[in-house]
């Protein structure tokens, strides 16, 4: 018979008081919600009078989705807007990490750079590109017409594909630099005897880099990929300062999709149908997340 | 004796730094040098960039207090700060226990932990807004702070937790040999030592908050604007006073921006390796 | 002052046995050891015995009273950790004082006291230096110093020179065993030197894989050990050991292959198959005794240890002095049978008298 002494005893009392006031506000505040949402995205809700009221819908709210253009058009393009931020930033971020691990890059003062545009506000982030993509007076359209390379303002964000991809640009610009300093802490965690040992071997700089840098990279990568695309899911702040969905909805992104059925259409079951869809998106792309992670231990070990 | 292959491999690494340094601070310098422009500057074509022509004009324009900016400043001061603290004071616990505390069921806090990460804030949006419109408390500050502390709880806990299970078992054993009880080893042991991580973690949640755009417009009407939505109003209704709407975004920015310098160290540090080893 | 006895503890990690019915009883005021190689046991068990660790079976009983629920603080136990584990944001002084100041002591008594403790170990310059400011023979002091001014009624050391150089060691065990002459509390020592063992205790608890060897003074495990095991740990350098049979050949004979050894210490032809041990100071080198092959030789000062190979297989010599022997030249070895030791075969076991 074990006799826990008072020592571990009061330690693991200790335990739960300690986490107890954590645990309460995410369970209040995530997993009721959480399940909730479920819940309601089965229901037709209304808003009588002062108050809400439920009706069971089954599962029409999935079904509208399924048949609903604009739905199926949100989900295409977050697809679209997802991978192709996802393919840039990583493919930029990496330059730029190994800029910085260069010993010419290796200053404080760029990592401050990088940290600058981590640092503002999404919603700031809109502002300033708005400012700089407007039609008449930003200094896109004036730099361009400058240089000659073309003779007339465009307006950026006035026509469908072009705005879309206007807003991914203010994104790229804004992700990069975080997740060049995940790269960078990646670049800077393999060891520098593998390079020697390589040069040894007679690989020249190409050949260091991708048999050295890439595999060793290859955890970072993976994470900074399936972060990166979680977050380019939830592109919100963006849209609601640049274009509001327009012109003609084609910016509408399935996150802003179901903030605007809920609360300005005021479609509450649909909206939150949209969201779990949303939701299962990202849970699949967590679990890969998960799976990649694994395996890493046997792996990594080679060389 | 550098070779020619290493001196042209350096000019193009100087390019890069340059063009690198050039794209991520160009936007940032504009923005800083439009809002201290007159909008007949701006406006004319091309704009007159004549630093003679600098003003605060702009910024004493949008400190006036109809324009809600100054309250969004003040508001957000207020949420990110007890955020902040109290995120720190209960995450710091609950990452104790279960860095320490032999806490029962912690695997199963630690999967929700990770699982809290992923996934899209209006699926709880949406159920928040219904139960607080009900309750009452939407448009309030507690509502904000609390639904910031659901989102940032994780991380705090997170990368404390991976501080504190760094901190040698051997002190607190000689913390309770001494006679402390785990409060006391707590209080006088393990968060003396833990200063650095701490104020990494604040300061990142302190960003966060401040931040955070999404919540805060679901969740508040009149009384709490945040500097965020100030901005994006500005940049809804007050569009064409470009100087103003970029004097807004300025100074929403600074506080975090400078946070984010002063504290780079350990944002870098703390942050970056606790999102590899996660 | 107290008296210890840990009564048939056992200790599971899981389906891993750590210890495995455990007996100890220490007088008051005794220095005991707890002898070991890494992972023996040793220092789970100091562990339980400061109330660190849980006991799966048996009991822990200080002064008579069991005090398996109590905490480390309630057993009245002071210890000294292996890396010294000092509060590296607290001065010496607070590292001291810190007990005190936590049971709300005056400011008054906690001054003086530590003041008291700081001049016994030396450590009245260092008041105000941080841990990291210190070397490790001084971090050792605030340790101890940390532990003495509890005035326990046991201390516990878990290796706590394992970190220090060797010459800081033997200074550092001098210092202990002073400490131990003053103050007269009883004292629970763990470590894998078994020199240190020998030097500091009163009684030593040879331990292998969570079970205790022998317990017996430094004299008794050094001259009667109790195992194979005890006699090949204690001791340098360590015991040679040989195979051979018991014959009656004009009084009782230890036969190993064409050489035969007289055993006077023996009266009777045993039964069982046995082994036999010898410390290097019985074995001598020169003309007289069986033919042999120098193999190696180490001059360590005050001797030198010459090991020879032998029809039982090799065997060193403690010669006086400088050897002036070289690998490969023949000698001849005697063992004196005053310094053999029999161990059973099958049982390791060492038999006494028969």
């Amino acid at each position: 018979m074990q006799q826990i002494s008072e020592y571990n005893r009061r330690r693991i009392r200790m335990g739960i008081w300690f986490s107890a006031p954590a645990v309460i506000v995410l369970l209040t505040v995530l997993a009721y919600p959480i399940l909730a949402s479920w819940v309601l995205s089965f229901l037709r809700v209304y808003f009588a009078g002062q108050g809400l009221s439920f009706r069971f819908y089954g599962l029409t709210n999935y079904t509208e989705l399924l048949t609903n253009q604009l739905f199926r058009e949100a989900l295409l393009r977050s697809i679209y807007f997802t991978l192709v931020e996802v393919i840039v930033v990583t493919f930029l971020a990496l330059i730029v990490a190994l800029l910085l691990n260069h010993p010419l890059g290796r200053h404080a003062f760029f990592r401050v750079v990088l940290l600058v545009p981590w640092a503002l506000a999404p919603v700031a982030n809109a502002v300033l590109w708005k400012w700089i993509y407007n039609a008449n007076y930003g200094i896109l359209n004036q730099a361009l017409i400058g240089l000659g390379i073309i003779d007339r303002n465009i307006i950026w964000l006035g026509s469908p594909v072009l705005a879309l991809n206007m807003i991914l640009l203010a994104d790229i610009w804004k992700a990069v630099p975080f997740i060049a300093l995940l790269l960078l802490a990646g670049l800077q965690n393999i060891p520098s005897h593998l390079y020697k040992a390589a040069r040894l071997d007679g690989a020249n700089a190409w050949q260091q880099f991708q048999h050295v840098t890439l595999p060793g990279l290859k955890t970072t990568l993976i994470i900074s990929i399936v972060l990166q695309s979680i977050w380019a899911l939830k592109v919100f702040d963006l849209i609601y300062v640049l274009t509001k969905g327009s012109p003609a909805d084609s910016t509408v992104l399935l996150n802003y999709l179901s903030w605007r059925v809920t609360f300005s259409n005021l479609d509450v079951g649909y909206g939150a149908a949209i969201a779990n869809v949303l939701f299962v998106l990202m849970f699949i792309l967590s679990l890969v997340y998960i799976r990649a992670l694994r395996p890493r231990k046997t792996k990594e070990k080679v060389g | 004796m550098i070779s020619y292959k290493h001196q042209l491999s350096r000019f193009f690494v100087r390019m890069g730094l340059a063009i690198f340094t050039c794209v991520a601070l160009g936007p940032v310098i504009w923005a800083v040098v439009t809002s201290l422009l007159p909008l007949t500057a701006l406006t004319s074509r091309p704009p007159d960039l004549n630093p003679l022509n600098m003003t605060l004009e702009n910024y004493g324009l949008v400190l006036d207090s109809s324009r809600g900016l100054f309250s969004g400043l003040i508001n957000s001061f207020i949420i990110a700060t007890f955020t902040s603290a109290v995120g720190l004071v209960i995450g710091s616990m609950a990452a104790y226990a279960l860095a320490r505390l032999n806490m029962p069921g912690s695997s199963l806090i630690l999967m929700m932990i990770l699982a809290t990460q992923m996934f899209p804030g209006i699926v709880i949006a949406i159920p928040l807004f219904l139960v607080m419109s009900r309750m009452g408390i939407v448009d309030t500050h507690f509502a904000l702070i609390l639904v910031y502390l659901s989102f940032t709880l994780p991380i705090v806990i997170w990368i404390l937790k991976a501080f504190f299970e760094s901190v040698p078992m051997e002190l607190e054993r000689a913390a309770a040999v001494d006679g402390a009880q785990p409060l006391q080893t707590f209080q006088h042991i393990v968060l003396p030592i833990s200063l650095p991580p701490l104020f990494a973690t604040g300061v990142f949640v302190f960003i966060e908050a401040w931040n955070e755009f999404f919540f805060a417009i679901i969740l508040t009407r009149i009384n709490v604007k945040t500097a965020p939505i100030a901005i994006a109003e500005f940049s809804g209704q007050y569009q064409t006073l470009y100087g103003q709407m970029l004097a807004s975004a300025v100074l929403a920015s600074i506080p975090v921006v400078f946070l984010a310098i002063i504290f780079r160290r350990f944002i870098l540090e703390g942050f970056v390796e606790g999102a590899i080893k996660a | 002052m107290a008296t210890l006895e840990l009564i048939d503890i056992t200790k599971k990690f899981g389906a891993v046995t750590a210890v495995d019915g455990f007996h100890l009883k220490v007088e008051d005021g005794e220095f005991v050891t707890l002898l070991g190689p890494s992972g023996c046991g040793k220092s789970t068990i100091l562990n339980m015995i400061a109330g660190l660790e849980d006991v799966t079976a048996g009991a822990i009983q200080i002064n008579g009273k069991t005090v398996n629920a109590l905490g480390p603080f309630e057993r009245d136990v002071a210890m000294v950790f292996q890396n010294y584990a000092l509060y590296p944001h607290m001065t010496v002084e607070e590292n001291i004082g810190f007990s005190l100041r936590l049971r709300k002591r005056p400011k008054s008594e906690v001054q003086e006291k530590v003041q008291r403790v700081a001049e016994m170990l030396e450590l009245e310059k260092l008041m105000q230096r941080l841990p990291r400011e210190l070397s490790g023979g001084q971090q050792q002091r605030v340790a101890i110093g940390r532990a003495v001014i509890r005035e326990p009624s046991i201390f516990l050391f878990d290796e706590p020179f394992s970190n220090l150089d060797a010459a800081l060691r033997i200074k550092t065990r001098g210092e202990i065993k002073e400490l131990h002459q003053r103050l007269g509390v009883t004292s629970v020592f763990v470590t894998h030197d078994q020199e240190e063992a020998l030097s500091l205790s009163d009684r030593i608890a040879v331990l292998q894989a969570g079970r205790l060897e022998q317990y017996g003074s430094p004299e008794e495990v050094y001259l009667r050990p109790a195992t194979k095991y005890v006699a090949r740990f204690i001791g340098t350098p360590q015991m040679d050991f040989f195979s051979g049979e018991f014959i009656d050949k004009e009084g009782l004979r230890y036969k190993v292959g064409e050489a035969e050894i007289p055993v006077p210490t023996l009266t009777r032809l045993p039964e069982a198959a046995f082994d036999a041990g010898v410390r290097a100071e019985f074995v001598s080198l020169g003309q007289k005794g069986f033919d042999a092959t120098v193999r190696l030789v180490q001059p360590v000062g005050p001797f030198t240890y010459v090991t020879v190979d032998w029809q039982g297989g090799s065997v060193t010599a403690r010669v006086n002095g400088v050897s002036h022997l070289k690998p490969k030249e023949h000698i001849k070895v005697d063992i004196d049978p005053q310094g053999l030791l029999f161990f059973d075969r099958a049982t390791s076991m060492r038999i006494d008298i028969l």
